[in-house]
């Protein structure tokens, strides 16, 4: 009997799971300067400000995070003559909320910069929040590949001075502990601690290796967490956040949100991180036997029902397979695979094409 | 669709075709994928050179070289020549399916080269008498008109009296149409208790679809041992558009959808104004330019086993 469809046993096929990663740079001039701010929206709620990688009115540019800022309520910035003071205090505890989670009594956790939340030292109480978008994050930031350059000259003019992490001038902030010490205590998932590094942490306490904790990042929610004090208090001197002087607690009391962030954005050097797919795929290994599909219902095939690639009964039937098609048991395409180039199929010759379908 | 870089390694191009992601979304565990196909849509054939002077390795120089297209995610639109397994490799012939349109056979064409299914009653007292070709979408059993094709080795070379060989027979079909359009119901053929009903209520024995898929297209099935008018052997003496030995045939007639009988939406979305006279055979009536719409379409008839295909043009009218 001839057929056209070959039934696939539980042997064809497979499932599996592979992690694919990409690597994402973002340029500090990018978020700052190139665009001359078309690319950033700010809303009239102020709570916070949207980056796009283009100027966000054309349709070819892509949101890649959202920059906000916060504090809590026992944090010192805290007060009524500070601008905008309920909308920081709500977006930190909304942050906190959701990364940190409730303690027993159902009160809404600090941010902490080791992860512990025993104690109330180590607390973050003043923050700049960068949510990353999905379409840079994908499934998760790879653990251990979070890095982020900030300017910390003093001057407002030259927040980076021609420096680098070594001379000083800029300090970075990574996960270095990321792909083997993350911590899994949040109810957003798995995060790491960051760490800052440079010549220029002259007020923080540095480990042997001349790291400083100064932040989170939340690996799957795709957030970093940023203290404040790596404008201020960890470093040598303040900085000044705004062309007025402003040091970074004037800058986070006198400033709204979006001029915070503005404030961010002008120190923000470099950033860059891998994120994760997780891809979830099935392969089907259509095995093609020698005597199987040898002949073709395809119309150039036949001139008056004679098969134009044969001359004599001895000759051997010959196709050119350019398509796989995945059936369900009723016969209806579910799946199309292409090959890049026609493949040659005749009785001499057996194949196993492996298709592959990702979810 | 763009064309694959098939400068490097062979490479798939894999996707879900819309129905599989219907299916996928419906999550009632009707996407399973259980067999496959393999098909070869873009080779001409007719570039297999087999006198091409420097040798068999260069038979097919040119056919290796046809570029191929991205997948479509269209289900409909892939794989419309599959290949074939049968364990004989010495066969020099192959059978096709080939419409039967011989004059007085109730199987004729209208004469503008389609099948004419005029779909509601008023259309058809205004044709009066139906001509060749056109088929009765109102009442399709009051008729003999109706669709047919043969399968079988389309050859003078050997007899028709010869049988074809068993692996070549073709015993099942697959019939693919608009579901929005028209109905299949039995053929001249068909057993007398469910050919006598002639109405448009649900007593007619339409065929019923096996599924009808995202873009409405139906399939329906027909095999060769349902004793139901559509499948029959066309056997050696009888008229045939096959000349040599023949397998099975497939006979059907369409009946308009209730959507086309009552309403004139699907008229003007997909269909036109006819700015010429419709020509229905005497002794019946024609219909004068601007009197009536049209929506031309096609249905397809596919061998399960031997995978050829063929598209008849059908074209359903209405009066204005």
């Amino acid at each position: 009997m001839a057929t056209t469809f070959k039934t696939l046993t539980p042997a064809d096929v497979v499932s599996t799971r592979n992690m694919l990663h990409e690597a994402i740079p973002l340029t500090g001039a990018i978020v700052s300067g190139t665009y001359a701010g078309e690319n950033i929206k700010n809303f009239s709620h102020g709570i916070f400000q949207s980056v796009y990688d283009y100027p966000f009115l054309s349709s070819s540019a892509n949101h890649i995070f959202d920059l906000s800022a916060g504090y809590t309520t026992v944090s010192g910035l805290s007060g009524a003559a500070s601008i905008q003071n309920a909308k920081k205090l709500n977006f930190y505890n909304e942050m906190a909320q959701l990364l940190v989670g409730f303690d027993e009594n159902n009160v809404i956790r600090r941010f902490d910069d080791d992860g512990d939340f025993v104690g109330t030292a180590t607390k973050i109480n003043e923050a700049y929040f960068v949510s990353f978008a999905r379409l840079l994050t994908k499934d998760e930031i790879k653990k251990g590949s979070f890095s982020i350059d900030l300017g910390t000259t003093v001057s407002h003019a030259t927040p980076f001075g021609g420096g680098s992490v070594d001379t000083g001038g800029i300090i970075r902030l990574t996960d270095k502990s990321g792909s083997s010490g993350y911590k899994v205590n949040s109810p957003a998932g798995e995060y790491g601690i960051l760490y800052a590094t440079g010549s220029d942490l002259g007020g923080a306490v540095v480990d042997g290796e001349g790291y400083a904790k100064a932040g989170l990042i939340y690996y799957q929610a795709g957030i970093a967490v940023l203290s404040a004090s790596v404008f201020g208090s960890l470093l040598d001197a303040n900085v000044a956040m705004d062309g007025a002087g402003q040091n970074i607690v004037q800058s986070l009391t006198a400033s709204s949100i979006t001029g915070a962030c503005d404030n961010f954005r002008r120190r923000l050097y470099n950033l860059s991180f891998n994120n994760t797919t997780e891809l979830n795929s099935t392969i089907y290994f259509c095995r093609v036997n020698h005597n199987e599909f040898n002949y073709s219902s395809n119309p150039t095939y036949i001139s008056s029902s004679n098969i134009v690639v044969k001359t004599n009964p001895s000759d051997i039937p010959v196709t050119y397979i350019t398509t796989v098609g995945l059936y369900s048991p009723d016969n209806e395409l579910l799946a199309v695979a292409k090959l890049s180039e026609p493949l040659k199929k005749d009785p001499t010759t057996e194949l196993a094409l492996r298709v592959r379908l990702d979810y | 669709m763009g064309i694959l870089d098939n400068s490097g390694d062979i490479i798939f191009d894999s996707v879900l075709t819309d129905t599989g992601r219907m299916r996928l979304a419906k999550g009632d565990g009707s996407f399973r994928i259980a067999k496959f196909a393999l098909g070869d849509d873009e080779i001409d054939y007719g570039l297999y050179d087999k006198t091409n002077p420097s040798g068999s390795a260069y038979y097919d120089v040119t056919i290796l070289q046809t570029p191929v297209l991205e997948a479509f995610t269209n289900n409909t639109s892939m794989l419309k020549s599959k290949l074939i397994s049968i364990n004989n490799n010495s066969l020099l012939r192959l059978p096709v399916i080939k419409l039967f349109t011989f004059e007085d056979s109730g199987a004729q064409m209208n004469s503008s080269g389609v099948f004419v299914v005029p779909v509601d009653q008023t259309t058809v007292n205004n044709l009066n008498i139906l001509g060749p070709g056109v088929l009765n979408g109102y009442e399709p059993n009051s008729s003999v008109s109706h669709i047919r094709v043969d399968q079988g080795l389309d050859t003078n070379q050997i007899s028709a009296q010869e049988s074809l060989a068993t692996d070549l027979v073709e015993t099942q079909y697959i019939v693919e149409m608009d579901n929005r359009l028209g109905r299949i119901f039995p053929g001249p053929d068909a057993p007398v208790s469910t050919n006598t009903t002639v109405s448009t209520n649900s007593s007619i024995p339409q065929a019923t679809p096996s599924f009808i898929d995202d873009d409405n297209i139906a399939s329906y099935y027909f095999t060769l041992s349902n004793n139901n008018g559509y499948v029959a052997n066309v056997g050696g003496t009888v008229d045939s558009s096959i000349q040599g030995p023949r397998g099975t045939k497939l006979a059907w007639r369409l009946g308009s959808s209730l959507g086309l009988r009552t309403s004139d939406y699907l008229f003007t979305q997909i269909g036109s104004l006819a700015s010429s006279e419709f020509t229905n055979d005497p002794p019946g009536n024609n219909l004068s330019a601007g009197t009536w719409r049209f929506i031309d379409s096609t249905v397809r008839v596919t061998g399960v086993n031997t995978g050829y295909r063929v598209d008849i043009p059908i074209r359903f009218i209405k009066s204005v």
